[in-house]
């Protein structure tokens, strides 16, 4: 049975295991074009270099601000289509196909138009604002603000995501405990936060953790709508990362960023589930 | 119903308005692309799109690119994954949960985070700018997903089914090939659709691996087209790239949405 396995254990290993363990040595390595694309052993300067870096810190803020503001909107916004589109009417499938789009279509395909929707002064939402006679709020090039821009992309393209898993979650609850529900006197809104919320949490819990790591990790959306600024106030680990590679070509520093950033993301996911249990522990 | 029908007339407002937008620009000429809500005479016009179809490499040939990288990369991953999975179902319970866990650990991994790594090993073995061996990385980073939507497909299957074709003398190849494949057939056409949309949007890597502007996928086509010159976009340009690139997925997921959510679907029911 095990030889069935391998070929997509060799697979793995190729590109997850191999790929972590030669990120761990070169992070110990300088790697540059200063050092003529050759190893050389600098004894953990780039994990010193990164805990100064105060540009790895704030790009480590903005990851996580832009991670927890979009998967929390979505979740939100993903719950109101699910139980929307849960129900019956003429056209659902329809609008429920139109409904994944976003979804499909790759990031780059709307990245720039959000970019253009948001120019100032020629995109629509600045043309209106000065219709309705207010002041431009030039959302791009104000480095406090600019992030706001991005969120807005994430959660328009992957809230059908988490929509559709959610949707699943509702079909699965069988409709006799809604009417038991209501013969015991309850209203709908009652039956939403004791009945549908709960029975969703396994739902809600895998589409939040496949949301956070997917967020966590943004790189297409930020690259192409705001190029990580104005100022890098919208600037991404994974892009930085990448910068440092492609544009400095200081390949062992990028490395430790990548490296670095995975450390992040499973510490942080920690701390949150220690949380989450503390906060269940206070209910009971 | 007045109440849901203005729920759904919202939904769809959010959802495609910026598509709109994006079909309308991509109709503008110049010089009414900076007054969009003003009336001017010369407003429509085709240039954006006969300049991207005219352009060399022609537009088409990007979709080809990615057609063909989706495709292939879609073929190894069930190739790949289909085995897998099975042995998955017929391991030891103990082994086969850790390897699930490991499993979905790779599956949210941020993929992202491997480029610098899989940029190298391109390097090494004579990888880039070739456009079936990118479809390698896209098939590996789709296994885990894979394996979990298909392992969870063999566990619906009735134990009785295989066991009577095991007293008919198959052995595992045989059974897998009569029996038990064609009983999964609506998983493998689910994983296969999200395995191919993942393929086709694939950015990071593409853009790393392939240079020659022949062999560029849809995604690097679009946002080369976004970044020829820093200081004017060509918006009605990009507009209509994004418009005809879009028109290819937009007819997957009309056709299949069912398989679509269902392979959506099954991936919550198992965790």
């Amino acid at each position: 049975m095990i030889f069935l396995f391998a070929p997509a254990a060799l697979f793995l290993i190729l590109v997850f295991v191999l790929p972590l363990i030669r990120y761990c040595w070169i992070s110990v390595h300088a790697l540059s074009v200063i050092t003529n694309l050759e190893m050389i052993p600098n004894y953990g300067a780039n994990w010193i270099r990164l805990y100064n870096d105060q540009r790895f810190w704030q790009d480590s803020f903005q990851t996580i601000r832009f991670t927890v503001t979009s998967v929390s909107l979505e979740i939100l916004f993903a719950i109101a289509i699910a139980l929307l589109l849960d129900q019956r009417w003429r056209g659902r499938g329809v609008v429920r196909a139109l409904t994944i789009l976003p979804w499909a279509l790759p990031t780059t395909v709307m990245a720039l138009g959000w970019r253009w929707i948001f120019n100032t002064p020629h995109g629509p939402i600045e043309q209106i604002i000065s219709l309705l006679g207010f002041e431009s709020i030039n959302i791009l090039s104000n480095p406090n603000i600019a992030w706001i821009a991005t969120v807005i992309g994430d959660v328009w393209k992957t809230t059908p995501f988490i929509a559709l898993i959610l949707l699943a979650g509702l079909q699965s609850i069988p409709n006799d405990l809604y009417e038991a529900f209501r013969l015991e006197g309850g209203s709908s809104r009652q039956a939403l936060f004791n009945i549908t919320i709960p029975l969703l949490k396994q739902y809600l819990l895998i589409g939040i953790l496949f949301r956070t790591a997917q967020a966590f990790g943004v790189f297409d959306l930020i690259q192409i709508m705001t190029g990580g600024g104005p100022a890098s106030s919208t600037e991404s680990l994974a892009l930085y990362a990448y910068l440092n590679a492609m544009r400095f070509l200081d390949f062992g520093y990028s490395a430790t960023i990548m490296l670095g950033s995975f450390i992040l993301l499973v510490f942080s996911c920690l701390l949150a589930w220690l949380i989450f249990n503390q906060i269940k522990k206070i209910q009971l | 119903m007045k109440r849901l029908h203005f729920y759904i007339i919202i939904l769809l407002t959010w959802s495609m308005l910026p598509f709109i937008w994006q079909l309308y620009t991509s109709f503008c000429s110049q010089e009414a692309l900076i007054s969009p809500l003003r009336t001017i005479d010369n407003r429509w016009t085709l240039d954006n799109y006969l300049r991207i179809i005219n352009a060399d490499p022609p537009f088409w040939k990007y979709l080809l690119n990615s057609l063909v990288v989706g495709t292939s990369a879609t073929l190894i991953t069930l190739i790949i994954s289909i085995p897998a999975a099975y042995s998955l179902t017929r391991l030891k319970s103990a082994f086969a949960k850790s390897m699930q866990l490991l499993l979905l650990a790779a599956a949210l991994f941020p993929y992202v985070l491997l480029f610098l790594a899989l940029l190298e090993l391109a390097r090494n073995l004579n990888l880039g700018n070739n456009l079936l061996a990118l479809s390698i990385p896209y098939s590996a980073l789709s296994t885990p997903l894979a394996v979990l939507l298909l392992s969870s497909a063999f566990r619906d299957i009735p134990k009785d089914l295989e066991e009577a074709a095991i007293l008919d003398g198959l052995n595992t190849w045989q059974r897998l090939k009569w029996v038990l494949i064609p009983l999964i057939t609506p998983s493998s056409a689910s994983t296969a659709i999200l395995v191919f949309v993942f393929s086709w949007n694939e950015y990071p890597i593409a853009l790393t691996w392939i240079s020659r502007s022949e062999l560029i996928t849809l995604p690097v086509a679009i946002s080369r087209i976004a970044g020829s010159s820093v200081y004017s976009v060509p918006y009605g340009t990009y507009a209509a790239a994004s418009v005809l690139g879009s028109i290819p997925l937009l007819l997957i997921v009309l056709i299949f949405q069912k398989q679509i959510i269902s392979g959506l679907t099954q991936g919550a029911i198992k965790g």
